[in-house]
């Protein structure tokens, strides 16, 4: 009893820090929002908050917003943010509302790890369970997270998309396969590509069914809940429909995605790769990539049948590197899931390598973004060097991340390899 | 300047009403400006009618020009090619109240009868590209993206029948890159009827055309209607330029500047520091002495024979208290108003005229105003430009001043920008500074169409008024996008052309938005052209599309091989499974070959046998 008290005063003391040094730095620094708004490793054509306000301002003046090339993001955005009082004459309600939706998050988050299912899922105990950190360290290691942090001062609109991500999850694990299917409706309507997550949480839900109602056919449970997402998505559609007027939001949000005409930069491997692209071979290499995307989720999804919170953290950190539109936010979301396998971290091998390699590419990225865009003294192939290194360091993390729970999960059967030498046949 | 279009009306309406049907004359105005500037401005036009020219009938215009208006459908044609900055502090006002000028490049608009904009859109393709060879102008590259339908900006000049003005389309297309040069002129002179043998088109000369400090060459082709006759079809040609003097007295033989030798150079004896060794350049700008030859190369070669007789073919601004010499067989006309004179010229005589310096009485030097007609006060100044640094963003500054003490000017501001200059609308301000500061009622209406890209530009409209004696600020933030490797022109970091942003100033009491209506009043429109920007975009490496191409595509072989690597094989120990070495490739071939000699011993035994 007293033990839950203390943990919910810990708690609510995170979140008040969290949500103190977010104001803090808001108001402290007001230039700061605007500068990290700007930055093109926080912000996408898909998820800028400068391109939204551009969106908002021809929404409240009958321009549709969609019949231009600056606004690529979702419709509902639109009336949730003319409802809020201007940003520019009252910036601290929007200041506020990225707050609490980072708080959300967390709160996701920490239910997910309260829950154990990164340890013992239905199919499978890790037999270094006990070695794991509690819901209060990963919620505060995502709250503190810089990237998170850099994510909500620059007020992407991606913070939306983590959070129905981690409810859907968090949804799934308490057993409410309905919820986890809304909210991960609401996350594909924002940015489509969590759409690719779907196989995963329908296996998750599947496996936390509450005892009560259990459904024993995993094909009627999929045909079910893949109808809630259709309809979920459909009335979403209809009222984007209804807001706007017309169909034309959907070339415009989910086209652009799809085609990459803008190609503004990032830290994802598309934008140099398509500026450098022959104009034949465009669309052939507009499919490979979105295959090549697509392709790891059955595999995950089948050779971690055991596990399915691995396959969607796998997931998310390739979404982070091989998203059309990635940004910081995507790695943050993906960084808010890796500590939930604390017990695995002893069996990853690259740990300093992966961990210098991120620091090298997130402390010079902007360094050579600068030599190539304001002192002129480097050029394009600078910062696509270092955009190549993130990717690289990124999926050495995920493979990494992938070998140990293999790993772990192969101990089971053999547990006198704890601590040996292994090889791959 | 006004004075010149009401006496050319003047003469219009009272000499050539008689001959309405089918005219043509010429007139060349010249007008010193201060700071040894000279404003030449070539006048061209002639009539045909309406029925003439539908039934192919071409006296004087131009049979080439007049078949792709007919067969592109086109009522009403504006097409300028400029060069240059009218640098309108010093010079003042511009020529015709900058109605027949256009920004740096080649701008074109026209209103096309079609009933669909579809049909209008292919009606514009048929006409720029028939323009294009034509003029041996590239306004075949006026594509989609550069082509706006201006909705406040421009009115039909000509009268329309009133039924037309549902189907009649008015395209706008802007090339601020490219080049007007001599080429452009000689298919321009092609259409006059003289085609540039006699007449005032002689002193036309590429070199000198081409070397002027600003230059507008336009081409208006309008139906105009007198009410009781029947209409015309006018083409009006018209090239304005400012001659810098120094430069144009320049030797032909001798073109490139030397610093003059120290005995020649003109000295403010005044100074008091004046001595054999110390020269303060004198202000001798506005009282050069020159003659038309030498200005433009040649004198006049007679006059055109097909010309109205009655319209003197030069004319020009200097107070009449100034001598002007002419040559043999040359009459000068002075007029009533004291600031300027015509000249008539015998058919076969050739003109020159001889403008000596003014003689100033002591050591005065002599004042403007006994050299030159001062100009006319614009009623608006328009400076754009651009701030900010970098290649990712910036930002779009205008600077509107109103020199008027007590009137207030209103206007629409049109840009037509490319798509990969992104703006950003709602970072729109305008900031006045002046003696009020009433900060709401500067813009009136907004007309704005965002950018699509790769399909078309942003058309941006305001109707603003800038308060008397004020400067009003326009700024927009935009930020620049990167483009595909193969969209760059060559030379991509010279940087791309933006294009001129068009004032369109609104008479008191016409200050309305409505759609085009029908003026009766030909010379109404008075517009404003900035200068045309240069865009520089952030550029990729365009040697290494294939190295980027390898190095993508490794890097994605690397994360995809050591997820499918890990996934598909087994864990074993490293002391369990198939060994995996060179001992066991060895020992493999090793056995291989045994297996295969022993195969070959067997063979042989029982060959023995």
């Amino acid at each position: 009893m007293n033990g839950g008290k203390v943990t919910l005063g810990r708690t609510a003391g995170l979140y008040i820090g969290a949500a103190v040094l977010r104001l803090a730095l808001f108001t402290v620094f007001p230039g700061l929002p605007d500068l990290l708004t700007g930055r093109v490793e926080i912000s996408t054509p898909v998820t800028s908050f400068k391109r939204l306000q551009e969106g908002l301002f021809l929404y409240n003046h009958n321009v549709s917003p969609y019949d231009g090339g600056v606004y690529h993001q979702a419709p509902l955005f639109l009336p949730l943010f003319s409802l809020l009082p201007s940003s520019s004459s009252f910036p601290i309600f929007t200041y506020l509302l990225y707050i609490v939706v980072d708080l959300l998050s967390a709160n996701a988050l920490q239910k997910i790890a309260d829950s154990g299912e990164a340890v013992s899922s239905a199919l499978f105990t890790s037999p270094r369970r006990e070695k794991r950190w509690s819901g209060l360290v990963i919620a505060a290691v995502y709250l503190f997270n810089p990237f998170t942090i850099a994510t909500c001062l620059g007020r992407s609109t991606s913070v939306f998309t983590t959070c129905a991500v981690l409810h859907a999850i968090a949804k799934a694990i308490s057993g409410a396969p309905i919820s986890a299917m809304i909210a991960l409706s609401f996350a594909s309507y924002l940015s489509m590509y969590p759409l690719l997550l779907l196989p995963p949480l329908l296996l998750l839900s599947y496996d936390r069914q509450p005892a009560l109602h259990t459904q024993k056919s995993l094909l009627a449970f999929t045909l079910k809940h893949i109808s809630v997402v259709t309809g979920v998505l459909s009335t979403l559609f209809s009222m984007s429909y209804l807001i706007t007027g017309s169909w034309e939001f959907l070339p415009s949000t989910y086209g652009v995605q799809l085609t990459l005409s803008d190609l503004t930069p990032n830290v994802g491997l598309w934008w140099y790769f398509f500026v450098e692209m022959f104009d034949s071979f465009r669309s052939f290499f507009l499919a490979v990539f979105w295959l090549h995307l697509s392709s790891y989720v059955g595999g995950l999804c089948v050779r971690i049948r055991t596990q399915p919170l691995v396959v969607l953290t796998l997931l998310l950190g390739i979404f982070a590197i091989f998203k059309p539109y990635p940004s910081i936010a995507d790695m943050s979301l993906f960084l808010a899931m890796v500590p939930l396998y604390r017990h695995v971290f002893p069996l990853m091998r690259y740990t300093f390598v992966v961990a210098a390699v991120v620091m090298y590419a997130t402390f010079l990225g902007p360094a050579f973004y600068h030599l190539w865009i304001y002192a002129g003294s480097g050029n394009a192939n600078f910062f696509y060097a270092i955009t190549l290194v993130w990717g690289l360091g990124l999926s050495l993390m995920v493979c990494d991340l992938t070998f140990a729970v293999l790993r772990d999960e192969w101990e089971v059967e053999r547990p006198e390899m704890v601590g040996k030498e292994i090889r791959q046949i | 300047m006004r004075r010149v279009l009401s006496f050319f009306l003047l003469c219009f309406l009272s000499f050539c009403i008689p001959t309405f049907a089918a005219d043509y004359h010429e007139q060349l105005v010249l007008r010193p400006l201060p700071l040894s500037a000279l404003l030449a401005s070539f006048n061209f036009r002639s009539n045909t009618s309406l029925s003439a020219f539908e039934a192919h009938n071409y006296r004087f215009f131009p049979r080439s020009l007049g078949q792709i208006l007919q067969h592109a459908g086109t009522r009403e044609l504006h097409l300028r090619f400029s060069l240059g900055r009218w640098d309108a502090e010093s010079w003042g006002a511009r020529p015709w109240d900058g109605a027949k000028e256009g920004g740096t490049g080649v701008e074109l608009w026209a209103w096309l009868e079609a009933e669909t904009e579809e049909e209008a859109d292919h009606k514009w393709l048929t006409l720029t590209n028939a323009l294009s060879g034509l003029f041996c102008a590239s306004l075949n590259f006026i594509d989609g993206t550069r082509t706006t339908r201006p909705v406040m900006s421009f009115r039909p000049e000509g009268n329309h029948p009133s039924s037309n003005s549902t189907n009649m389309h008015l395209l706008y297309g802007v090339l601020p890159r490219e080049v007007v040069c001599t080429e452009n002129l000689t298919p321009f002179l092609k259409l006059l009827p003289c085609k540039g043998k006699a007449g005032i088109a002689t002193l036309l000369d590429g070199h000198k055309l081409f070397d002027a400090s600003w230059q507008s060459m336009a081409i208006d082709v309008r139906p105009v209607c007198v009410p009781g006759e029947e209409c015309v079809l006018e083409i009006e040609q018209t090239i304005d330029m400012v001659l810098d003097i120094d430069r144009s007295l320049r030797p032909r033989d001798n073109p490139i500047p030397r610093p003059p030798p120290g005995h020649e150079l003109k000295c403010d004896t005044s100074k008091p520091y004046h001595s054999d060794d110390t020269c303060y350049p004198a202000v001798y700008g506005a009282n050069q002495d020159w003659t038309l030859a030498q200005i433009f190369g040649r004198p006049m070669q007679g006059i055109c024979p097909l010309a109205d007789p009655t319209v003197p073919p030069v004319c020009l601004h200097v107070p009449d208290s100034r001598s002007v010499y002419s040559s043999a067989g040359v009459r000068e006309i002075k007029n009533k108003d004291g600031l300027s004179r015509c000249f008539e010229v015998e058919p076969a005589a050739d003109l020159d005229v001889v403008l000596p310096r003014v003689e100033s009485e002591g050591e005065a030097a002599p004042t403007l105003a006994e050299s030159i007609v001062r100009p006319e006060t614009p009623s608006l100044y328009a400076e754009r430009s651009f701030t900010g640094y970098g290649q990712e963003r910036g930002g779009v500054q205008t600077i509107l001043r109103n020199p008027s003490p007590d009137k207030e000017v209103e206007f629409v501001y049109m840009e037509s920008l490319p798509w990969f200059m992104r703006i950003y609308l709602h970072t729109l301000q305008a900031r006045v500074d002046g003696p009020s500061t009433d900060q709401e009622s500067l813009i009136d209406e907004v007309y704005y169409r965002p950018a699509l890209d790769r399909a078309r530009g942003t058309q941006l409209e305001l109707r603003m008024r800038v308060p008397p004696a004020s400067t009003v600020f326009l700024t927009y933030d935009f930020e620049k996008s990167i483009l595909r490797y193969t969209e760059y022109p060559p030379d991509a970091n010279r940087g791309f052309d933006v294009a001129a942003a068009v004032i369109t100033i609104l008479d008191d009491g016409k200050g309305g938005t409505g759609s085009a209506s029908v003026s009766s009043d030909k010379h109404t429109s008075s517009n404003l052209r900035t200068t045309t920007l240069l865009l520089s975009l952030p550029t990729p490496d365009f040697s290494m599309p294939y190295n980027v191409i390898i190095f993508t595509s490794t890097a994605i072989a690397l994360a995809f091989g050591g997820m499918f690597n890990i996934l598909v094989r087994r864990f074993v120990a490293a002391d369990e499974g198939p060994e995996v070495s060179l001992k066991r490739l060895k020992r493999g071939i090793q056995t291989k070959l045994g297996s295969l000699f022993s195969k070959f011993g067997k063979a042989s035994i029982k060959k023995n046998e």
